[in-house]
């Protein structure tokens, strides 16, 4: 770049040639997707008006193109330069930070582009600010990420755990309690108290992905009182919390105890200060609503009956610190809740609301307008709009007026393009 | 028009020759857009022999005229200045019918409307028909012919007479055809009391063609204006509210519309940012299927007004689909204050200010629906 300052002086032809190869580094420039676009389009961008200046030959008038990336893939650093603009997370770090939380259109689409973006939004950049400045010596706070369907909980509260997995806090990331109180096919009653319900394959399917998130803590934190797990089996004082994980994962029948001890441990060693918790839940509005599970004498189950819901909710209630508890509410997969609710005490119910109180609210809303022509402008990148008239102004519009901005919406339309 | 157009004596030869179907080129082969009464009324008049006579036709007209007076009375109305119009009235509300069918609900109208016309016996008692063309089976059709091909030769003598004192110049006279029809053929029937074939009633459209381009033929303009029928226009009857202004000094309008049994009303804002609240609700809640949408979106997508307008609408009745119609209506109707005139013709044309004529059809006695039968069992 620095040779068109010296070459401007010289005769025509050596303009022409600055010219050409200018261009020629363009094309280059244009081809990389991974680069940086907004150091190198400001570096060329100098060089080409400083030759256009000098130059007689006309040049056709270029559009500013929209960044909609960005290169700051550590969530900490995100400010708000950096909102409507997507960043990657590399894949290998969200096989381990996400083993199960992202939501499964947006694996799907990772899948596609090969890639994972996430869009940085205002609400997100709020609750990193808050969790940046947390003060550990107080209870933990409880945050809860409230919208309309479709406008982008879920990816605030993973952008969330990101950035807590980033700064090695413990993740304690439930990806959908809706998940606990349908659809149960094995209901057992519990060994450790009669009145309750175990659920051995949701437990251990969440067992597996906690060890596989926070793998390197399990090592260390020691358990502090013995379980006994049957006759012969039991877990003796001082052993590694991942041994109760491997217990829980062989002997299945144990596995929703072993949850609840996992849970028990880490609420009282937290207010150690050795590590800290982030408890990630979403959909915590399944925790008091209704079950569709039922007795064997066909009587409705009741959400405390459940040994996960039991325990999960004794984790969310704030007489520890040393961390932070975020929530999402969700009326996706809720159960017997109008589509129309999303306001916390339309779907916590008052014995959640009274629970969860107090809490900051954080409300997500659907795309802003520069939000939204991110969003558009890194589709046709990834050339995932394939429609002719997709990339026309008028085809913008349509977009935007069929979607009405709403995220979830936009997706979906976007996959017929 | 540059085909000669036959004489009529010597056409009469030729026409009995084989049917010439090939219209020629002056001709106006008018298709039928509407219709008017004469076509669905039975062509009476060529079939046999009177069926009313002209004293039985008297007698009613006489009694029609004194039961107006009479029913101008009972309504407490002056007799002489009694309409059609107010006879049709009181006649309404004196026998109120709840049939469908408005043909069948009783009228009174003037027995002229209602026998229908005859045509007198055309022979006198000797057996000998009363007109000169009675044999040709069409006396009417080429006495008509024969009249207007009179006043042809007419025009010309007198344009001769003018080109003779050389004051054809200035005395042209043409006749103003702007804004009317021809009859069609079943008028022109009905006119003569005869049955006509479409050859015949082209040759008689095409010389009364041949009669319109004459210079001087404003001397018969009367007697051609007969043949002739006002066409009104259709976009006259739309007529386009102006843009209302709120406080704040925002340009609003509103407008209704309907499809099957929903009710529609549209207020659109200038100065929005494509904000739609249907019932008070965001308008991607309301409809969420994408059909919906799409059919709002239209009227501001043809007029390229996508992200310009702000719209409230309340809706009812109905089901999703055709509360989305309209809507869809209505919004169109209400954006006409906003664009100029060619582009509300341009919307009428793409079908965006018709309401949708389809109504649910009813069902049927002995069928299962409105078009399905009953499964068919041969035994």
């Amino acid at each position: 770049m620095e040779q068109a300052h010296s070459m401007t002086d010289e005769g025509e032809a050596g303009r022409r040639a600055l010219w050409i190869m200018l261009r020629s580094v363009k094309g280059v420039i244009c081809q990389g997707p991974k680069l940086d676009s907004g150091y190198f389009l400001h570096a060329s961008a100098r060089a080409w008006l400083s030759a256009a200046v000098n130059q007689d030959v006309q040049i056709p008038a270029e559009k500013p193109r929209t960044v909609f990336r960005t290169s700051e893939s550590n969530p900490a650093n995100h400010a708000e330069q950096h909102e409507g603009q997507h960043y990657s997370i590399p894949l290998q770090e969200v096989k381990v930070v996400f083993p199960h939380g992202l939501p499964c259109r947006f694996q799907m689409q990772m899948r596609t582009f090969n890639e994972s973006c996430l869009m940085v939004r205002k609400p997100a950049l709020e609750l990193l600010g808050y969790l940046k400045n947390t003060s550990f010596a107080h209870p933990a706070i409880r945050y809860v990420i409230y919208g309309e369907k479709g406008t982008g909980k879920t990816m605030t509260l993973c952008h969330a755990v990101h950035y807590c997995a980033k700064q090695d806090w413990l993740v304690l990331h439930i990806p959908d309690a809706h998940l606990w109180v349908k659809n149960c096919r094995e209901l057992m009653q519990s060994s450790y108290n009669k009145e309750r319900f175990d659920q051995p394959l949701e437990a251990s399917t969440w067992l597996k992905n906690f060890k596989t998130s926070n793998d390197h803590f399990l090592k260390e934190i020691k358990t502090q009182q013995t379980y006994m797990w049957s006759k012969r089996e039991s877990t003796e004082k001082g052993r590694p919390l991942g041994e109760v994980v491997e217990q829980g994962l062989t002997r299945v029948k144990n596995a929703s105890d072993a949850v609840g001890v996992v849970l028990k441990e880490l609420k009282k060693q937290c207010p150690l200060g050795s590590f800290r918790l982030l408890v990630a839940v979403d959909g915590i509005n399944a925790l008091w609503g209704r079950t569709t599970l039922r007795k064997k004498d066909k009587s409705a189950v009741s959400p405390e009956e459940l040994t996960l819901v039991h325990n999960l909710r004794k984790m969310v209630v704030n007489d520890w610190n040393g961390g932070a508890i975020v929530t999402t509410l969700s009326q996706t997969g809720s159960l017997f809740k109008p589509r129309s609710a999303y306001l916390p005490h339309e779907l916590l119910g008052k014995e959640g609301f009274d629970t969860l109180d107090p809490f900051i609210p954080i409300q997500v809303s659907n795309y802003s307008q520069r939000e939204f022509e991110s969003c558009y402008q890194y589709y046709l990148d990834r050339k995932w709009l394939q429609h002719e008239r997709a990339s026309t102004e008028e085809g913008r519009k349509e977009l935007l007026f069929l979607s009405n901005s709403n995220p979830w919406q936009m997706e979906r339309i976007s996959a017929y393009l | 028009m540059a085909a000669a157009v036959r004489r009529v004596l010597r056409a009469s030869r030729a026409w009995s020759a084989a049917p010439r179907a090939r219209a020629a080129p002056g001709a106006q082969t008018l298709r039928l857009i509407y219709t008017t009464t004469a076509v669905q009324k039975r062509n009476v008049a060529a079939s046999g022999p009177e069926k009313y006579t002209e004293a039985f036709i008297k007698n009613q007209i006489e009694e029609f005229n004194l039961g107006k007076r009479h029913l101008a009375n009972m309504m407490g109305e002056d007799p002489e200045t009694f309409t059609q119009e107010d006879i049709d009235k009181a006649i309404a509300y004196l026998f109120p019918s709840g049939l469908f069918e408005k043909r069948a609900r009783p009228i009174m109208k003037h027995p002229t409307e209602i026998f229908p016309k005859q045509k007198a016996i055309q022979w006198g008692e000797d057996h000998r028909p009363f007109h000169f063309l009675f044999y040709t089976g069409k006396q009417s059709f080429y006495s008509l012919m024969h009249e207007i091909y009179g006043k042809l030769l007419d025009i010309q003598k007198y344009e001769d007479h003018l080109r003779a004192q050389s004051l054809l110049a200035e005395n042209r006279k043409l006749i103003n055809l702007i804004g009317s029809r021809w009859l069609i053929k079943e008028e022109l029937e009905e006119m003569l009391v005869e049955k006509l074939s479409d050859h015949d009633y082209s040759m008689c459209i095409q010389l009364l063609e041949r009669l319109v381009t004459l210079p001087c033929c404003g001397i018969e303009e009367e007697y051609v204006l007969k043949f002739r029928r006002e066409l009104s226009i259709q976009l006259k009857k739309m007529v386009i509210e102006p843009l209302q202004y709120d406080e704040q000094g925002v340009a609003f309008s509103t407008g209704e519309g309907k499809r099957k049994t929903s009710r529609a009303t549209a207020v659109i804002y200038d100065n929005g940012s494509g904000k739609i609240t249907v019932n008070g609700v965001d308008y991607l809640y309301y409809f969420p299927v994408m059909q919906d949408r799409e059919q709002l979106m239209f009227p501001f997508q043809f007029l390229d007004r996508l992200g310009i307008h702000d719209m409230i609408c309340t809706v009812s009745g109905g089901g999703r689909s055709s509360q989305a119609g309209a809507i869809r209506l209505a919004s169109a109707r209400a954006l006409c204050s906003f664009i100029t005139e060619n582009e509300v013709e341009f919307m009428r044309q793409a079908g965006l200010l018709t309401a949708d004529p389809r109504v649910r059809e009813r069902k049927k006695p002995g069928q299962e629906g409105a078009r399905r039968k009953f499964t068919w069992k041969k035994r």
